[in-house]
């Protein structure tokens, strides 16, 4: 095989490669966001019905610190759905305030949650750690303002064993189709390069007689035509010129 | 010879086949995700579909405790369309009583609901006391059903009805990225011909074709060549076979010749005479011997540097997507700056150092040598992409930004050098396309692919792509020749004097093109591209991958437009026409916004804002020698373009500037027609200063 035939092949290659690797790489990613995006809003259903709850209480005029039914819900609503770890209600300063697990209260919060929350244009707000995922909402009193944030903390397994498997089937399809690109492409390059390697084989057939005397063979349709005629002319000019040099000093004994 | 497009016409056909085996892999692909999507986000979707029912069920329990009859509940289609809202993907709510009677519904009901609901199976559910739900397909939806129950007493069903279609719309989300890459890998397949067989390919046949023509015209000295182990190598090694055993022959008869002579008596060098005659007559029409050492100009080293220049720059364009808004995430409150500001300050750095650098790095790449400053450059800007990837701030992202901008200046004077030294005034042009292409190609696949790869795997691990793509712009300059092409007549450039500064920036002419047309034309080029179109798409909610194909569709128009308008600019040398009609439209651009804020007109914004960019950009530079000519006289052609180049990079600095305080006064619709009204007053105003007689182009000289 030519070798630039061999490079063209390493070319379709090396495309085919970046393409599938690509579309690949979007499909599983467009995947893990979109499962991300059902079971985070899975869970922020929960989380709402403890938002209402909570604005309930405010709207009456209960201080958003002494919601004294406030753990029981949060516990009864932990149970509604087996994905949620906990569920936290903490204040601007990060600080603990109600909690399905009672250790927690009074602890202070990672601040990758209070960033989150604070760089969240809309009240819903997420974090990802590597063992669980937290989905946030800023609780709001009535005149609109922030008064301390709900987390649901959720198993981060679900996303990732859903991710593995669509992640697994998507790079075998892919890897699938690499191969039969692999196995196609170089068939249907030689096709293409026929013309172009039957032009490559014509100049190093006439290359290889270009020093032959004896009348040169008819064009072959190749685009190098004109220029291996040209070759000829001028080497069998300079070898007439040789031819008559040689004559004329073999005249004189 | 050979005709000059026929390996591109090979490309071209490769290419297409290339494409064709590419979109049937992507098919596959798509086709095995889709079964993929169906079968894993179908469950969980209906895992969500029960827990929000379970909501609704909880309200629904909590009216009927208060006494009210469950028939007749008030209020239920709007808890439904609240649903529908906030889950997009439910196409259809219904609450059923206990003979499979609807009672409330809201959404497109599915072909076979009613049926659906009145099955026994179904109907059973209103008996379960559990939280269970079931599932089954309906239509073209998934109904999950669930029991409304008050402690013990079936009430009803609650149905939710999931739109089957769903996952096809998540899908059809990938498949704009998908079209994004099937561009890029076009662009990349002819990038990866020319650089892994096509560099070879052109220079072996250019090769042939000049050896063709030097035999044509009686040289046939002998090269010392070392031929490349290929088709095209072999077939030169033939014909180097071929004029070795020529000269062999030649140097044998003249030795011959020339023995006679010396042992010769007066009549036998009379017998010689028509001998030494044809002697002469060869040496007159051949030429035989050793050819001169070639110089390295060929083609091949000039196709060297577009594989190095194009993983640099596209190392840079990769970031332009999302620059901003990574910014934005790491902005520190300046006391006296507004955000926004801050927001462009790196871009505005970034372009003021490029502007200010690049006059004096032309000279100093011209000392160290072009490969090794390009090396220099290419580390730097490594580091600096490394370190923006990495930075914990404002503070040291600018100075990273900062160090990104000073590799970038080393590397694109070092390799416009490197095209300059290995080209005369023949093929220049040429030479200088090959370094454009390289750009261009680059801007096209650089900001769609870094939008892609920001939202998926983020912006600081996007920054680490393009650290990479720099290193290994670093391994493919170290393959350029280490010998450095010195021009013998060549003088050292030198970045423009203060004093040729000072006197052209009052030249009536010379800032006529320079301040009305080519530096509103950056103004607009960096404030619009690179500040307003990455920030306003994130801003109303879409993603960096949307705002790297909205500056792609500049990139295509430009690629597309350019040699078109540059030929035809030239055929006519009405130059001045192309860049009013140029300026005008881009200045139109931004005014569309005018109309509506939707996503179509930013679409239209940028396509005209290309278009626009296009018409007018190769014919700026032209009008310059055009007419400028006194000015070139005075001060010479280095110092005119020199300043003229400058100023035209510190209106690329000064676009960021304008558009954030603009942003600061009147929004981002604001800015964008703002800014495009400015560019479309230079464009009316060029105009109308170019209408006189001495713009007027110069008759052609007759031959």
């Amino acid at each position: 095989m030519g070798t630039i035939r061999v490079r063209f092949i390493i070319v379709a290659l090396v495309v085919s490669f970046f393409a599938v690797g690509m579309a690949a790489f979007l499909n599983y990613f467009k995947y893990k966001s979109t499962i991300s995006g059902i079971v985070k809003s899975r869970v922020l259903v929960i989380g709402r019905n403890v938002e209402n709850s909570v604005q309930a209480s405010l709207s009456v005029g209960m201080q958003f610190m002494e919601l004294g039914t406030m753990n029981a819900l949060l516990s009864r609503e932990k149970a509604s759905d087996r994905l949620i770890h906990g569920i936290d209600v903490f204040d601007q300063t990060g600080q603990v305030l109600y909690s399905t697990e009672r250790a927690r209260v009074g602890e202070k919060v990672s601040n990758s949650w209070i960033e989150a929350a604070a760089r969240s244009k809309t009240t819903e707000w997420g974090t990802e750690a590597p063992d669980e995922y937290v989905a946030g909402i800023s609780l709001k009193n009535n005149f609109d303002l922030t008064v301390g944030y709900l987390a649901l903390r959720y198993s981060a397994e679900e996303v990732d064993r859903a991710a593995k498997v669509a992640g697994r089937e998507i790079l075998l399809a892919s890897i699938f189709s690499f191969l039969g690109i692999a196995l196609v492409a170089p068939l249907a390059l030689i096709v293409v390069i026929r013309r172009f390697e039957r032009d490559l084989r014509a100049l190093e057939a006439a290359a290889s007689h270009l020093e032959d005397r004896n009348e040169p063979a008819g064009p072959t349709g190749s685009a190098f035509d004109t220029a291996i005629g040209n070759l000829r002319s001028s080497l069998r000019e300079a070898n007439v010129a040789l031819d008559d040099l040689r004559a004329k000093l073999d005249s004189v004994p | 010879m050979l005709e000059k497009n026929y390996l591109w016409r090979i490309y071209w056909r490769l290419a297409g086949v290339i494409m064709v085996c590419v979109v049937i892999a992507l098919a596959v692909v798509s086709f095995f995700s889709h079964r993929v999507f169906d079968r894993e986000l179908v469950p969980e979707t209906e895992q969500k579909a029960a827990t929000v029912g379970a909501s609704v069920r909880a309200l629904v329990l909590k009216a009927t405790s208060y006494g009210i009859d469950f028939s007749q509940l008030y209020g239920v289609e709007q808890t439904f369309a609240e649903v529908f809202e906030e889950n997009p993907e439910f196409a259809y709510m219904a609450i059923t009583n206990t003979e499979g009677n609807v009672l409330f519904a809201r959404g497109t009901e599915p072909i076979g609901a009613r049926s659906h609901f009145r099955n026994p199976v179904v109907l059973q559910i209103a008996h379960e006391t559990t939280e269970l739900s079931k599932a089954a397909r309906v239509g073209q939806q998934y109904i999950v059903s669930m029991p409304i129950n008050d402690d013990g007493k079936p009430l009803g069903v609650l149905h939710v009805g999931i739109d089957a279609a769903f996952v096809d719309h998540v899908l059809l989300e990938v498949l704009l990225d998908v079209v994004v890459v099937l561009v890029v890998s076009l662009f990349f397949t002819l990038e990866l011909l020319n650089f892994m067989a096509g560099a070879r390919l052109a220079s072996g046949l250019g090769e042939f074709a000049r050896q063709v023509d030097r035999m044509r015209s009686g040289d046939f000295t002998a090269t010392a060549r070392i031929r490349a182990n290929d088709e095209i190598g072999r077939l030169l090694r033939r014909i180097d076979s071929a004029i070795d055993h020529l000269n062999v022959r030649y140097e044998f008869l003249v030795g011959e010749l020339q023995d006679k002579l010396r042992t010769a008596t007066a009549q036998r060098r009379e017998a010689l005479k028509p001998a030494q005659d044809a002697l002469e007559g060869i040496s007159k029409r051949l030429r035989f011997g050793s050819a001169p050492e070639a110089t390295d100009g060929d083609e091949m080293n000039l196709n060297r540097i577009r594989a190095p220049l194009f993983a640099f720059i596209l190392a840079e364009e990769l970031t332009r997507s999302f620059l901003p808004s990574y910014v934005n995430q790491l902005i520190v409150a300046i006391p006296g700056i507004s955000p926004q500001v801050v927001i462009g300050l790196p871009i505005m750095l970034f372009m003021l150092i490029v502007a200010l650098g690049q006059p004096y790095l032309g000279s100093w790449s011209e000392r160290v040598g072009r490969r090794k400053a390009m090396l220099v450059g290419a580390i730097v800007a490594t580091i600096g992409f490394a370190g923006t990837a990495l930075a914990y701030n404002l503070y040291d992202l600018i100075l990273w930004r900062s160090l990104c901008a000073l590799g970038y200046a080393m590397v694109f004077v070092a390799a416009q050098g490197y095209v300059l030294d290995r080209t005369g005034h023949q093929n220049r042009a040429q030479g200088f396309a090959l370094f454009i292409g390289a750009i261009m190609v680059a801007t096209v696949c650089g900001p769609s692919i870094g939008g892609i790869l920001a939202d998926n795997i983020g912006y600081r691990l996007s920054f680490g792509v393009s650290a990479l793509m720099s290193l290994f712009s670093i391994l493919a300059i170290m393959r350029l020749p280490t010998t450095e092409v010195v021009l013998p007549t060549g003088k050292p450039t030198r970045g423009p004097r203060m004093r040729e500064i000072m006197a052209l920036i009052v030249n009536r002419r010379f800032m006529t093109l320079t301040g009305l047309a080519a530096m509103p034309a950056k103004v607009i080029l960096t404030g619009v591209c690179f500040y307003l179109v990455p920030l306003y798409i994130v801003s109303i909610g879409n993603t960096s991958a949307m705002a790297g194909r909205m500056l792609m569709v500049y990139a295509v128009m430009m690629v597309l437009i350019v040699p078109l308008s540059a030929s035809l600019s030239d055929a006519t040398m009405r130059r001045d026409r192309y860049v009013s009609v140029g300026l005008i439209i881009s200045g139109l651009s931004g005014l569309l916004l005018l109309l509506s804020d939707s996503f179509l007109v930013l679409f239209g914004v940028v396509f005209l804002l290309g278009l626009g960019q296009a018409l007018s950009i190769a014919a700026q530079s032209a009008l310059v020698a055009e007419h400028c000519q006194e000015e070139i006289r005075i001060y010479g052609n280095d110092a005119v373009y020199g300043v003229y180049r400058l100023l035209e990079r510190l209106g690329n600095a000064l676009g960021p500037l304008i558009a954030s305080l603009l942003v600061i006064l009147w929004g981002y619709q604001g800015s964008f027609v703002a800014l495009s009204a400015l560019v479309l007053f230079c464009g009316i105003a060029f105009t109308i200063a170019t209408h006189g007689s001495e713009w007027q182009p110069a008759a052609p000289a007759h031959s």
